[in-house]
């Protein structure tokens, strides 16, 4: 069937900024949509809040609106477009919901759009809990024992009537946020009340626990004319009761036979067919009794996912684009799969690999976070591996997860180490008991702990219920483990004796370099020279989707120790893209962009791209964005293997964020080109000593600083620049480990955790500049020339780290002055490291005065957001550069400051670290970001407010309570408030300020000395908005208090003057009610014209 | 045990044996699919071969009697990647270790299954010999050229009935059907009786005039080894039921149906071996994927002839033949595998033959 041609105009909509369990994914699925659309003709108007992410790009779709995900906004940009459909199946559970909201609220029908991919039926059938169980008993498909709660009451009588164990799921919920496992009438009580509140429909799933049983998922596709396909099959190495998303997974499913895997299979066809998608993939998840293979479903997903990204990216099926062409009428044999180029969408995927995806955590940048792991998703990120058995898929994909690990363990790195093994304390086997029987980010590790100590096979499996067949598996490989020790020498020069059959199987089972080389006590290199002596060599393999029956056209590659290299590289002239590795907090989607737009960059100046990455859900690891794709841990060793076989005239290192920065050194070392900036300025750059002299050199400020190993050290120098002091670790991202301290007394404990994560470098001790602004500069050179992309004002002070503070662009505060002295460091720097690409700066101003507090000879997490705002794609300039051009040849030589203002927002997990303070400090914690685009500032930051999610009110009750140097800042902000028609709640301190300036204002008692209080307020929604500045380095309880609650009951708060002025100055403008729609495309063509004006 | 795998072509890949020991000859066969060894090494559609697994990961989940497609192996060897030391499913009653041990099988593990398949896709099926010994590979060359120059060895006799047998006593309501047998398969006997078929299983080799004397309703060619020799004369036996008697035939039995109505099965340079297969059936838009184990292939040409006789099926891929049907003629064949395990439907191809059988009434 051919594509519809009554459909002109095609909608998307996106998933919004990165969060725990919507990541980059939704990039991917949506930058494939827009190009099938494209090919098929369509126009094609995109709606998504995220900069960061490929499919704003502006070449992407028609029309593309950087606007909140709002019902309001996304009901202008309809109202303005007018398309005739809808594709609400690729911007995840938010763009369903928006999808399904819009529906109700009837805009749809109105504007006369049609919803393609999954109709509203088919998306209220899988995504409401009673329809969706009356759905599946219909069709005999058995689900666990549930109820459907609309309030605590009634959820409490459906729990206690099922019986403990029991899962709580919120309705319409993405990442199972707000779901939980209760034990008893207590938690059932807690967490009833929290999952209304988080459900957006007040709507808990009270369900029989399933604890323990296998996972099993499938991701099937149906078209308009009933054809269905299984892409894959996934197991979950850890079973049901963790959440998918923080789940160990493998595909295909391991522990199936035929039988049952064709009972899933018919299962599969029922379901999809029952819930009624007829151009497009589902998500299916079952529960199965691993004692006797009762099958139950959990879920279906009527849009793309997580799952459906890693099973695209695990088979080399693209299930977005597939989709997007289903959803337009093709059926499945109509669509070509460029991945073989000579079979359909119609052919069931196999593989002749195991591939295993694993999770990155970041508990360590929350305190007070539980690390167990449940129904609510908390991992940040993910990897992915590829090997030939599922052992070395695990020990690539171990280190895939960019933990300092090596592979299971053996690396050196243990925390338990071998000795306390040997002979186990009673203590230390409890530990071990508990921390495999509890899920937890560290479980796998203790797995090996709990093998190393004995217990049999069975034991673990009854304490961890992860299935026998993968716990062998690891067992072999501590069998392995103990053998190669066995080789072990006692002095690191000698001669390696391992047999090279060992070595060999060891290679063919996943042990790394480093791992051989810290069990026989040598150095990898070393390790390395005797693998290449002894012929142990990594070969490619391709993902073809065919397990080798065809000669596949467009396939990407895995390392193996087999026999055949089938890798073939051409002889072209290429280069190595090195990327980002999994996501995590500091090193997101930023980077992706950056590797993507370099791969693009390559294919416009005729060189061949390589890319290296080890992250499924980017844009990065999609088959088509470069011209060879190696899906492969960022390390040492198995990048060189990669640049032995391509011969690459250079490798890329700017554009991945730290990771292959870090890398920079070593590579060289090994004789790598490292294309752009030299490593050599890379070092300047972070080598404090070193890029003290250059400051000096070039006349510059720098916070007064120094550097330490230890705790006596820093003490000195502390005393000698005076407190408050900034510590921090060398060559880490996203402000890992970093710490403002007040005095001597906390020190101590900071140096030393600083000096965990620095490792063998020293400990950054700088004087911190309080009320500073901080400015951030990203720049481009080619060596002669420079030119500034963007300069963006942080709205927060000095303290926070860059990548949570808002910021704008252009700058709102600063003096002429002032910019031209912050320009004149921004190029005297660029020109003394003799900047080839990007480079980031950051600046904090005070007194006007400023100070240089950091520069990265690299691309920043800021790229995006300035390429976007300017219209000029930065990073592929900065490609085109390191190729040799010249930014006077690529036409950008001269500084753009837009006509219209951009705000660039953070957005925050901590509604899934229930107990964590919201306070926001040097060490970020932001996953993603927004932006807000306007013609001034109080409109754009607004948006960028509504776009993370704060639902701002117009009316209401503000609570107000700031320390007492914010107490004359807040007068202003108060009164426009008042102005603005809002009642007022204060502290008595902070209302003793605004009474003096006859700001009429309601006193409430401190939280512990009265009630009703601010929280019972907020509890009882009486409170819309909360102002809450900290008073201090140690938050009074109170405050803590005040802010979590904030977050439980999702009120929009902000806890700094500047964010409150900006807050305030863009309520009005939303009470007001003029936000407007306008599309990048415009605003570029105003830019344009502009500028092109100018020059004339 | 150290073992190898020596190719027609003189290519070899070692490995390790387990299972029998020895010398064991073939023509390899591979297979795509990643679970279903056990029903595969029992199909007697595979018999003589040497079945190669691309999956890499073989013997996960165990075996059961109940997973028996008949009552023994009937492959000769098996080639795999990594053979799982324990197995781990509740319903396992055994490990693919003993189970092969006990049937003497020889399987050669540790083989790069990949670098076989991708040589086995550009050089064709081919014969090989895996040997325990690692012999002298000018040794191995001459026994693989002995096997090749020896006159082949029909199978069926061993693989089929050896007499009439009725499957189900009280089969009076149900449609009566002849099923001959070149080697079914428990599933497809499943398939069958969940039909609600009446089944009469007859020997490879019975007479047309022997059929007719039972009066069933249809004919059932089941699947089997399709190049085995015998297969010839089945389709001479069976040709004078083409046009009295509603006829379906299965894999190979739709090769042996399609002799008899004239039409050439020539060899495939690779064949179909996987459960992936798109079928489409033009002109409706709903296909459907397949399961498929075929080396051989019906020649769409020398069907064109057959009169009143349509191709309805393709292979989405490579346009071979999946599916014919003649109204007049009372013909029905799939080359694909409607009876896969597990199955808890049964195949439409089923329920359209007993409508053909209802109309010849």
């Amino acid at each position: 069937m051919p594509r519809r041609r009554d459909l002109k105009k095609i909608l998307m909509i996106g998933s919004g900024p990165i969060v725990i369990g919507q990541a980059c994914e939704f990039d991917y699925s949506g930058s494939q949509a827009c190009k099938a659309l494209r090919e098929e003709g369509y126009y094609t108007i995109l709606v998504n809040s995220n900069p960061a992410t490929i499919m704003t790009d502006p070449n992407m779709a028609n029309v593309t609106y950087i606007e909140p995900l709002s019902i309001d906004i996304v009901t202008q940009i309809i109202a303005k477009e007018r398309p005739d459909a809808i594709l609400p199946t690729l911007g995840g559970q938010t763009g369903l919901n928006l999808a399904f909201f819009l529906m109700k609220q009837g805009v749809l029908k109105k504007y006369g759009v049609e919803s393609i991919g999954a109709s509203v039926t088919a998306i209220s059938c899988a995504e409401d809990r009673l329809l969706f169980k009356k759905a599946m008993q219909e069709i005999g498909v058995d689900v666990p024992k549930s109820g459907i709660a609309n309030s605590v009451e009634a959820g409490m009588k459906i729990g206690l009537g099922i019986g403990f164990p029991l899962i709580l799921r919120p309705a319409y919920c993405l990442g199972g946020a707000g779901g939980s496992i209760v034990y008893n009438k207590e938690e059932l009580e807690k967490f009833l009340y929290k999952g209304l509140e988080t459900s957006p429909v007040h709507q808990v799933l009270v369900e029989q626990s399933v604890l323990g049983w296998k996972e099993i998922e499938f991701e099937v596709i149906r078209d308009c004319a009933d054809n269905v396909i299984i892409v894959t099959s996934m197991e979950n190495v850890d079973p049901m009761g963790v959440h998918t998303g923080d789940s160990m997974v493998v595909a295909p499913a391991q522990t199936l036979t035929a039988e049952e895997y064709r009972n899933f299979v018919n299962l599969c066809h029922r379901i999809i067919r029952r819930v009624g998608v007829t151009g497009g993939g589902v998500n299916i998840q079952f529960g199965q009794n691993p004692v006797d293979g009762h099958i139950v479903i959990i879920e279906v997903n009527p849009r793309l996912s997580r799952s459906s990204a890693l099973a695209s990216k695990a088979t080399g099926f693209p299930i977005a684009r597939v989709s997007t062409k289903l959803a337009v009428g093709y059926t499945l044999p109509e669509v070509i799969n460029q991945v073989t180029g000579k079979t359909t969408a119609f052919f069931e995927p196999t593989v002749d690999y195991c591939v295993f995806k694993i999770c990155r955590f970041t508990f360590e940048k929350f305190a007070l976070a539980d690390r167990t792991l449940n129904t609510s998703m908390k991992a940040v990120g993910e990897a992915m591996s590829i090997g030939r058995n599922f052992k070395e898929a695990l020990q690539k994909g171990i280190r895939s997860t960019e933990i300092s690990r090596y592979g299971f363990g053996a690396d050196g790195k243990d925390k338990i180490t071998d000795e306390m093994l040997k002979n186990p304390t009673a203590e230390l086997i409890k530990l071990i008991k508990d921390k495999i029987s509890v899920p937890n980010d560290e479980r796998i590790f203790y797995l090996r702990y709990a093998l190393k100590i004995g217990l049999t096979i069975n034991d673990i499996y009854e304490l961890s219920r992860v299935d026998r067949w993968f716990l062998d598996n690891m067992q072999q490989l501590v069998e392995t483990e103990d053998r190669i020790k066995t080789y072990r020498l006692e002095d690191a020069h000698g001669e390696i004796r391992l047999p090279a059959e060992l070595l060999s199987q060891a290679k063919k089972d996943g042990f790394s370099d480093r791992q051989i080389a810290y069990l026989l006590n040598v150095s990898e290199d070393k390790v390395r020279e005797h693998r290449k002596k002894q012929t142990v060599k990594a070969v490619y393999k391709p993902v073809d989707t065919c397990a080798g029956e065809f000669n596949a056209q467009r396939p990407y590659f895995y390392s193996t120790f087999e026999t055949q290299e089938e890798g073939r590289p051409s002889k072209n002239k290429k280069v190595i893209i090195l990327g980002g590795g999994p996501n995590r907090i500091g090193q997101g989607i930023e980077f992706d962009y950056c590797c993507c737009h370099a791969a693009y960059a390559l294919k416009e100046e005729g060189v061949e791209s390589v890319m290296i990455n080890c992250n499924p859900e980017t844009v990065s690891t999609d088959y088509d964005t470069s011209d060879r794709l190696y899906f492969e841990p960022l390390t040492i060793e198995d990048i060189l293997n990669i640049i032995e076989l391509e011969k690459p005239m250079g490798v890329i290192v700017q554009f991945g964020g730290q990771t292959p920065l870090n890398l920079a050194v070593a590579l060289r070392k090994a004789g790598v080109n490292i294309l752009g900036t030299s490593a050599d300025s890379i070092d300047v750059a972070e080598d404090r000593k070193r890029f003290q002299q250059m400051l000096h050199k070039l006349n510059l400020l720098q916070p007064e600083n120094g550097t330490a190993f230890e705790y006596e050290e820093a003490k000195k120098v502390a005393q000698r620049i005076g407190y408050p002091v900034l510590v921090r670790p060398s060559y880490v991202l996203g402000g890992r480990a970093m710490e403002i301290v007040y005095d001597e007394s906390s020190l101590e404990k900071f140096v030393a955790e600083a000096a965990k994560v620095s490792g063998e470098h020293p400990v950054l001790i700088d004087k911190f500049l309080e009320d500073a602004i901080e400015v951030d500069v990203d720049l481009i050179g080619d060596g002669t020339t420079f030119c500034i992309g963007g300069i963006l004002e942080h709205i927060e002070e000095a303290g926070i780290h860059s990548g949570d503070s808002a910021m704008v662009l252009p700058t709102f505060t600063l003096s002429q002055e002032l910019l031209a002295k912050i320009r004149d460091a921004a190029y005297k720097m660029a020109k003394e490291l003799n900047i080839l690409g990007l480079m980031n700066i950051q600046f904090a101003i005070k007194d006007d005065r400023v100070y240089v507090l950091e520069v990265n000879p690299r691309a920043s997490r800021t790229v995006p957001f300035v390429s976007k705002v300017i219209g000029v794609q930065l990073a592929k300039l900065a490609t085109k550069i390191m190729l040799g051009k010249k930014l006077k040849d690529l036409g950008f030589t001269e500084e753009i400051i837009p006509e219209h203002v951009a705000v660039k927002e953070s957005v925050f997990p901590f509604n899934r670290f229930p107990g964590v303070d919201v306070i926001l400090g040097p060490e970020m914690k932001s996953t993603g970001e927004v932006m807000g685009l306007d013609k001034d500032f109080a409109r754009a930051f607004i948006k960028s407010q509504l776009a993370a999610g704060q639902n701002l009110p117009k009316k209401g009750n503000v609570f107000i309570s700031v320390r007492d140097r914010d107490k004359r800042a807040i007068v202003f902000i108060a009164k426009k408030l008042h102005d603005l028609g809002f009642h007022l709640l204060a502290t008595a301190g902070t209302a003793a300020a605004l009474e003096k300036n006859d700001i009429p204002v309601k006193v409430l008692p401190k939280v512990a000395e009265g009630r009703p209080n601010v929280i019972d307020l907020m509890k009882d929604g009486k409170i819309q908005m909360v102002i809450n500045t900290p008073s201090g380095r140690i938050p009074r309880q109170d405050e803590i208090k005040i802010r979590s609650h904030v977050i439980l009951y999702t009120i929009p708060y902000t806890t700094t003057i500047s964010g409150a002025q900006a807050t305030v100055s863009g309520i009005e403008a939303l009470v007001k009610k003029d936000l407007e729609v306008q599309s990048l495309q415009e605003y570029h063509k105003k830019a344009k014209y502009k500028s092109s004006k100018a020059k004339a | 045990m150290k073992a190898m795998i020596m190719l027609e072509d003189g290519h070899s890949f070692s490995g390790q044996a387990f299972g029998a020991v020895g010398e064991r000859i073939g023509k390899l066969a591979l297979n795509t699919a990643v679970v279903g060894y056990q029903e595969m090494l029992t199909d007697p559609a595979n018999a003589g071969k040497i079945l190669v697994l691309t999956y890499p990961l073989i013997g996960n989940y165990g075996v059961a009697d109940k997973f028996n497609e008949s009552d023994t192996i009937w492959t000769s060897g098996l080639i795999i990647k990594e053979h799982s030391r324990i197995y781990s499913n509740w319903q396992a009653t055994g490990s693919l270790e003993a189970f092969v041990k006990a049937q003497n099988l020889m399987v050669l593990s540790d083989v790069d299954t990949r670098t076989l398949a991708v040589h086995l896709r550009s050089k064709g099926e081919m014969l090989g010999i895996i040997s325990s010994d690692c012999g002298q590979v000018k040794e191995l060359q001459a026994k693989l050229d002995a096997f090749r120059n020896k006159p082949a060895i029909s199978m069926l006799p061993e693989i089929s009935v050896k007499t009439v047998t009725a499957m189900e006593k009280k089969a009076r309501a149900k449609k009566k059907v002849a099923v001959l047998d070149l080697g079914i398969t428990r599933s497809l006997l499943r398939q069958l009786t969940a039909s609600g078929f009446g089944i009469t299983l007859f020997p490879y080799d019975v007479s047309a005039a022997e059929i007719l004397k039972t009066k069933p309703q249809g004919l059932i060619l089941s699947s089997g080894p399709e190049e085995d020799v015998g297969m010839g004369v089945v389709a001479e036996n069976i040709k004078p039921l083409i046009g009295k008697l509603p006829l379906l035939g299965i894999a190979a039995g739709h090769q042996v149906l399609c002799r008899a109505l004239g039409g050439k099965v020539v060899k495939m340079r690779l064949g179909h071996h996987g459960v992936n297969y798109p079928m489409s059936l033009p002109p409706s838009l709903k296909s459907e994927i397949t399961v498929q184990n075929h080396s051989l292939t019906v020649d769409a040409d020398s069907l064109a002839k057959v009169k009143g006789l349509k191709i309805t099926g393709y292979n989405l891929n490579d346009r071979t033949v999946e599916k014919i049907e003649s109204k007049n003629l009372q013909c029905l064949g799939v080359q694909f595998d409607p009876a896969s395990p597990g199955f808890d439907e049964v195949h439409p191809v089923f329920a359209a033959f007993k409508n053909m059988m209802e109309r010849s009434r």
